[in-house]
């Protein structure tokens, strides 16, 4: 396989702590902090910070806060709210919680920058372990999916009040993911049945699927809108990639496939990246079983003849991320300036943070 | 259980055990971590493993609805075990093609290969082809990870299971 050498992926630092295997990573999109869930049933949290504006230097990271939540297992999946200020956590106890942090008012600063965060609710409802959950774009609405083969959404309300505005039972099996589309009110979902579907809410009846992806000959693991929101990626256990683009309003096509990896592919993740080229479509990370990180740049062909395809390229690869072990998790840092920091979170308890680095340096 | 799946296994004689002890046959904990006596993070460490240690491991596994061990109704083999680099992929016989049971027998087979080898091996798990009517799903979910995590936190599946393997490495 090619890998272009002009990046490098470079150990930003390793953030041990889980006293068993960390899940998933997730970055706050508001407010530089780093979150992730593990089979200890904690979430942890990191801040970071760079020492002055350059943007050549990489942050430094500390542990702000370990939580112990109420779920009584495994916390499976974790999910910022776009405001930064609430996260939900899915576990295999089926439940879905819903943390703010503590507000506790300082007489002279005003609010106190504590960072004790606590359960506001707790969501019951999925029969079977809870896989993963997810807010819309505009934090309104919150999905969770289930074992139970259950996509639930919830419209978020003012003080951690809840409603359940549909259950969609779609898969035939287990669904494994939920991804927003990064601007509308269109949902995702991948499943242990091979397939991904898409739902949006009908204005004068309830959500519903409105078309289905088949082609993944394996449970499909993970979702990930380009960020432009035209493109859908997913990652299967067949050790394939697919990118589906968004050929009208309600329809997908599917127009490029990627390979690299030599186990499940757990995990992915798109944004905007670094990348030069004016047709760049952004940096896709992408890991699994097989311990790898690859970092592959989307962009668009030059000649308008081949307009539903895609160019892909593997920029920077990693073997070993995690020692031995398992990769479950990769995502891109959402924030501004930070778009070439990536986490991930691995079997072995701990969390790592990369950066896409020119190979020069 | 209320329902047999096999009413009347044939049984057969077990093959004598390998006279060496393998190092990796010290587990009785359910995570690798709580074995003390290995330092698995050293790279001079690193054991090769052949096809007889791994059958040792799993052998003596109780079969969840006989008195008999997995060896004894040929449900594992060390034929059927394939060694690649880090990557174990070992092969069980069901004894009837509609055996309920095989993903309990599968998923003791895994656990029991997670608490004794190092975390360096990955492990496949998979009935014999043409052996089981629903070998597909049965490989399906075998092997989804996350779907063992959560077998794992059920209290009463873990129970079962703990069954199972209270007989793995029994020396009789």
């Amino acid at each position: 396989m090619d890998v272009d050498p002009q990046f490098n992926l470079q150990l930003v630092v390793s953030l041990p702590g889980h006293e068993e295997r960390a899940w998933q990573v997730a970055w706050n999109p508001a407010k530089p902090l780093l979150a992730s869930c593990s089979a200890d049933k904690t979430v942890r949290l990191y801040s970071y910070q760079r020492s002055g504006d350059d943007q050549a230097t990489s942050p430094s990271f500390s542990h702000i806060s370990t939580i112990s939540t109420a779920h009584t297992k495994t916390v499976r999946s974790i999910a910022w709210a776009p405001s930064g200020k609430t996260f939900a956590t899915g576990s295999f106890d089926s439940n879905v919680g819903i943390y703010e942090k503590k507000e506790e008012l300082d007489d002279e600063n005003g609010l106190d920058e504590s960072e004790e965060w606590e359960c506001v609710t707790m969501l019951e409802g999925h029969e079977t372990e809870c896989k993963s959950v997810g807010y819309s774009a505009t934090g309104t609405l919150l999905a969770s999916c289930s074992r139970d083969k259950t996509v639930w959404i919830w419209e978020v309300h003012p003080d951690a009040d809840f409603e359940c505005m549909g259950v969609l039972m779609e898969h035939s099996q287990d669904v494994k993911c939920v991804a927003w589309h990064p601007t509308e009110e269109i949902l995702a979902s991948a499943s242990y049945d091979d397939t991904i579907k898409f739902y949006i809410d009908d204005p004068s009846e309830d959500w519903y699927c409105l078309s289905t992806l088949t082609g993944h000959e394996a449970t499909v693991w993970s979702l990930a809108w380009s960020p432009d929101g035209n493109y859908l990626a997913s990652a299967s256990d067949d050790l394939s990639i697919r990118i589906w683009k968004r050929v009208d309003q309600y329809n997908w096509k599917f127009v490029h496939q990627l390979r690299g990896h030599e186990r499940s592919i757990y995990s992915v993740s798109w944004n905007i990246g670094k990348g030069t080229s004016s047709k760049n479509m952004g940096w896709l990370a992408s890991t699994g079983g097989d311990g790898k990180i690859n970092v592959w740049e989307i962009s668009q062909p030059s000649e308008q003849a081949t307009k539903d395809t895609l160019c892909s390229k593997l920029i920077a690869s990693i073997s070993s991320a995690h020692d031995v072990s398992d990769v479950n998790s990769v995502q891109w840092c959402p924030r501004s300036g930070f778009e070439d920091l990536l986490a991930t979170a691995g079997d072995d308890g701990s969390v790592k943070v990369w950066r896409v680095v020119p190979a020069s340096s | 259980m209320n329902e047999i799946f096999n009413a009347n296994p044939t049984i057969y004689t077990k093959s004598k055990r390998s006279l060496r002890k393998s190092p990796f046959e010290t587990g009785q904990s359910l995570w690798v971590d709580d074995i003390e006596q290995q330092d698995w993070s050293d790279a001079s460490n690193v054991e090769p493993i052949d096809q007889d240690e791994v059958f040792d491991l799993i052998r003596s596994i109780a079969d969840p609805e006989h008195p008999n061990s997995l060896e004894e109704l040929r449900v594992v083999s060390a034929e059927q075990i394939d060694i690649g680099n880090n990557l174990i992929t070992v092969e069980f016989t069901p004894t009837v093609p509609h055996c309920g049971m095989s993903t309990l027998i599968g998923l003791s087979i895994r656990v029991r290969l997670m608490r004794c080898l190092p975390p360096r091996f990955k492990v496949d798990i998979r009935v014999k082809p043409g052996s089981h009517q629903s070998e597909l799903a049965v490989n399906k979910q075998l092997n989804d990870k996350e779907r063992v995590a959560a077998a794992l936190e059920n209290p009463a599946l873990l129970e079962t299971l703990e069954k199972c393997l209270a007989t793995a490495g029994s020396q009789e």
